[in-house]
């Protein structure tokens, strides 16, 4: 028996709202804990209790963070997708399952272990048997897997801070599932998790939570905001943070939170913020981009600074709330009617979380306009390594705002649109300073910020901005580029692909090929996202969508000779990125089969 | 030596005048831009203390008009007071002025208006209403009475939404009803409501004299001339001059404390109307609509709602006034909260 160390996927499958998440958390971080590489994604159902939930653990010394593409170990607690769970595996999977369901497995090809885990859990607690019943199979796990015994304890000990009930109650489940295992399966697994040495500065957080420290940090003032998944983890961890990070000498709250009556009054919260001189931020996902649209092309034409986070999840319309794509790109580079064009940062990684979820209010600030974050429901919700945040290295920008007469008045023929340094942003003035007052607008309006229909302005102003947002390309964070020698195949991407990109590579470059990566992290796209394209010879972008959204920005904004070097490889089923599934669409369009 | 007369802080009117309307000859809204300039020089507010808000329609330009010596931002159709609420937040200081339409306000905007009473927005919020959609030529607006006839077109069948009323409902702290062309009830109330902390909702009636002023429309000049009924004479007496030039008056009459320390005087007219009972404002509104008349004065007060800020417990400062180490959490606390992660 050939042994897989720290190489393999496990799916959990449960029903929503029976608390496996806590089991499956405590599974995820006693591996972690022993130092192994290791991700794990919950596919949720939109629905508080009863829909069918699938939690992915996949535990890869190469560092892969994607699911994996093949189940190895299946764990079976979830009655309504019993039969097609079954009928999913390959042979020899192994299968532990609650023979409590009293459901038949007929599969003489895998490895079958049974464990009346509700039963058992009853033993422990009559009322709480149902939620225990989830820890025997943490048991089940620790025994043929041979997680170590501390890691588990201390990573129950943290999923059930301070509730020394709890604790000690999950604990005797675990080890009774475990002590059945041991006396009723006669198997010895070639699935082993093996300890590794485990960098001391690491800890697992979810993107969400890493956005919400950043905006902290970034001198968030106000938040509105209005539930929708999976953002609201974004709102709910600056609310739950600001108190325990910062104080006010009297006490008082530094950040206004308002739960909005609906995403285009959180927009328009944001825009007031701004307006006056704040740091205002809403996080929403597809549908309220939407209906904040309008107040976007304000933001954009009457240039007030703002942050609004999309977590993305699976559209058109209502979609699939609760998977993730990356399907929201094109709207938000070009949000709202008319001519637009926004500044979106887009993290692949926790740490950048953080950091643009700080940089974004500098940005604002600095270019006088609305910038998104993009994240998705995969890296916003699911957990992932970080060796710690770091700190702002840059003091705030707070962008060119006039606050005393002096500074005025070393502006000649000042105009709140007037571009007197070239760069196409001009000096504003906030309300209640008494400096220049004028009635913004959405209408058309001169260099003075006067009502004006006259073509000469409207179109000098339509320039401006437009010079104002392309000067902010190289500005931005530069895109992460691995490079190849051979600069034979580039591949361009974004966002959570960062998880599933190594494994691609690994899995292309095994089939001879030579690929370069690089990662886009803002848009307008960097210069160098056109250099890396100008020296490869093919070019993929890679997307988790349906119509290869940064490609069609790609063909819009390239010179023309770069055009015939990029192909589109987009894919989406709500899931979160598979290497082979990319890995196949890519060889398929390099050898030019159609798709 | 200027001959011109000065207010409490010195300033001329003309401090408080704005750019020329482009609104139609004789629009009851411009009416209604003088009593605004009026009320905020007779009552000393210093102009760059002030935030114009307003969002779209005939209404809603009128802030290019007056008041050229504060900021302003004329937002987008019916969401002024999200964008009210979002300044508001991050400076509590501003004195916030905004000016609505009925199309704004009732219908497109309807759901903003609502959730800004709900949180007690710390603002005055006038609504210019005529009944009609001025800018795209003359459809009704969702305030027009049933039975109500505009210049041109069929008469209006359906039920109106009555602004005051909805108001009281929710709890509104400040609800007054008055009319353009009464320019002595209109600046008595608009200043008192200036002198309230909390949200001051003023609906004016305001004649549109281009699609909307003949004589079967309920909002016309001479209509409502006609059906004016006054709950009661107001006259605003200021915190820093008591002995303003307000006779005593012979009949009964109340007096109503403003948070600034003016005092608002209601004369009783008719019968006695007390601005603090939601029921007594509901009757006089319901009852008014009944006959086919208009309600005017101050239908309902109510001093002692938090504010939207006062409910968040914001520290003193604006929040935009925070300096940046108030703002930025240190460095040491960034050690402290990756420390936290890694042992938790």
């Amino acid at each position: 028996m050939t042994l897989r160390v720290n190489d393999f996927t496990i799916n959990i499958s449960t029903a929503n709202g029976t608390g496996s998440q806590s089991a499956n958390l405590i599974i995820l971080h006693s591996m972690y804990e022993m130092g192994v590489p290791v991700s794990g994604k919950n596919l949720f159902p939109s629905n508080i209790s009863g829909l069918p939930t699938w939690f992915i653990i996949r535990a890869s010394d190469a560092g892969y963070q994607a699911p994996g593409d093949y189940t190895h170990i299946q764990v079976m607690m979830n009655k309504d997708t019993w039969e097609k769970d079954l009928n999913n595996l390959e042979p020899g999977t192994i299968i532990i399952y609650n023979q409590d369901l009293k459901l038949p497995v007929e599969r003489d090809d895998c490895v079958v272990l049974p464990m009346p885990m509700t039963k058992m859990a009853r033993s422990i607690s009559p009322k709480m048997a149902k939620l225990m019943a989830n820890m025997y199979y943490v048991g089940a796990l620790a025994h043929i897997l041979k997680i170590d015994e501390g890691a588990i304890k201390s990573a129950v000990s943290n999923q059930f801070g301070g509730k020394e009930k709890a604790i000690e109650w999950n604990l005797q489940a675990i080890a009774e599932g475990k002590a059945f295992a041991e006396e009723n399966w006669d198997y010895e697994s070639e699935y082993l998790i093996e300890a590794r040495e485990k960098n001391p500065n690491t800890y697992l957080i979810e993107g969400n939570e890493a956005t919400a420290l950043g905006a902290i940090y970034g001198g968030i003032n106000m938040l509105s905001w209005y539930p929708i998944t999976p953002s609201s983890s974004v709102a709910e961890s600056v609310i739950s943070w600001i108190p325990k990070l910062r104080e006010a000498e009297d006490g008082g709250a530094t950040c206004a939170v308002v739960q909005a009556e609906d995403e285009l009054a959180a927009a328009g919260m944001v825009l007031g913020a701004g307006w006056a001189g704040g740091r205002g931020m809403t996080c929403t996902s597809g549908p309220g981009i939407s209906l904040m649209s309008e107040f976007i092309g304000l933001f954009y034409f009457s240039e007030v600074p703002g942050v609004i986070w999309d977590i993305n999840r699976v559209g058109p319309s209502t979609g699939l709330p609760t998977r993730t794509q990356q399907g929201d790109l094109s709207m938000l580079y070009e949000a709202s009617h008319g001519d637009t064009q926004h500044i979106v940062l887009i993290p692949g990684t926790v740490d950048e979380c953080f950091e643009f979820g700080w940089r974004a209010f500098d940005y604002a600030d600095r270019f006088q306009t609305m910038v998104f974050g993009f994240g998705d429901l995969d890296l916003g919700m699911n957990r992932w390594s970080t060796a710690g945040f770091e700190y702002p290295d840059i003091p705030m920008d707070r962008g060119k705002v006039i606050r005393s007469q002096e500074q005025m008045d070393a502006i000649t023929n000042y105009g709140r649109y007037r571009d007197v340094d070239g760069d196409g942003i001009a000096y504003r003035t906030l309300p209640g300073s008494g400096l220049d007052p004028i009635l913004y607008r959405g209408t058309g309006h001169d260099e003075d910020g006067i009502y004006s229909e006259d073509p000469q302005v409207y179109l000098a102003t339509m320039e401006r901005l437009k010079r104002k947002i392309n000067g902010a390309r190289d500005l931005l964070p530069a895109p992460i580029i691995r490079e190849e020698k051979e600069k034979n195949i580039g591949i361009i991407f974004y966002g959570s692909m960062e998880n599933t990109i190594v494994e691609i590579d690994d899995m292309l470059e095994e089939t001879g090929l030579s690929v370069s990566t690089c990662r886009v992290r803002a848009l307008p796209y960097h210069s160098e996202v056109e250099s890396f394209i100008q020296e490869h010879e093919k070019i993929i972008v890679l997307e988790i969508n349906r119509d290869g959204q940064l490609f069609g920005i790609l063909r819009k904004e390239l010179p023309a000779h770069l055009l015939t070097k990029i192909q589109s490889v987009a894919y989406s089923d709500g899931l979160p990125a598979r290497a082979r599934i990319y890995t196949d669409l890519i060889l398929k369009t390099l050898n030019g089969v159609k798709l | 030596m200027s001959i011109l007369k000065l207010n409490v802080i010195n300033l001329e009117k003309s401090e408080y005048t704005g750019g020329k309307s482009s609104l139609c000859p004789g629009c009851g809204h411009d009416q209604i831009s003088n009593v605004i300039i009026q009320a905020a020089w007779e009552n000393g507010i210093n102009p760059e203390g002030i935030a114009k808000m307003s969002g779209i329609g005939c209404s809603s330009k009128t802030p290019a008009y007056f008041l050229g010596k504060s900021h302003g931002f004329n937002t987008v159709h019916g969401r002024m007071p999200s964008v009210t609420t979002g300044a508001n937040m991050v400076n509590k200081d501003l004195s916030f002025l905004a000016v609505s339409g009925d199309g704004d306000t009732a219908s497109i905007g309807i759901g903003q208006f609502i959730h800004a009473i709900r949180r007690n927005l710390d603002m005055v919020y006038i609504i210019e209403n005529n009944g009609v959609y001025g800018l795209t030529k003359g459809q009704y607006s969702a305030t027009v009475e049933r039975g109500s006839k505009k210049k041109k077109g069929a008469m209006n069948e359906q039920a109106p939404i009555d602004l005051c009323a909805m108001a009281v409902n929710l709890g509104c702290s400040f609800v007054a009803r008055s009319f353009s062309g009464s320019k002595k009830q209109l600046t008595a109330l608009l200043r008192a409501a200036m002198s309230h902390k909390g949200m001051a909702i003023i609906d004016v009636i305001s004649p549109c004299v281009t699609f909307a002023n003949n004589d079967e429309s309920y909002k016309s000049y001479n209509y409502v001339k006609a059906n004016d009924e006054v709950l009661h004479i107001v006259d605003y007496i200021a915190h820093f001059s008591p002995i303003e030039a307000v006779e005593v008056p012979a009949g009964e009459f109340k007096e109503i404390k403003l948070f600034d320390g003016s005092t608002l005087r209601l004369e009783t007219v008719g019968n006695e109307h007390d601005p603090t009972d939601t029921v007594a404002a509901l009757r006089a509104i319901h009852e008014a609509d009944k006959e086919g008349r208009h309600v005017t004065g101050l239908l309902y007060y109510n001093p002692d709602k938090k504010t939207a800020t006062e409910t968040l417990g914001l520290t003193k400062t604006p929040l935009m006034a925070l300096s940046e180490s108030e703002l930025r959490p240190s460095k040491e606390s960034l050690v402290q909260l990756n420390d936290g992660f890694r042992t938790n």
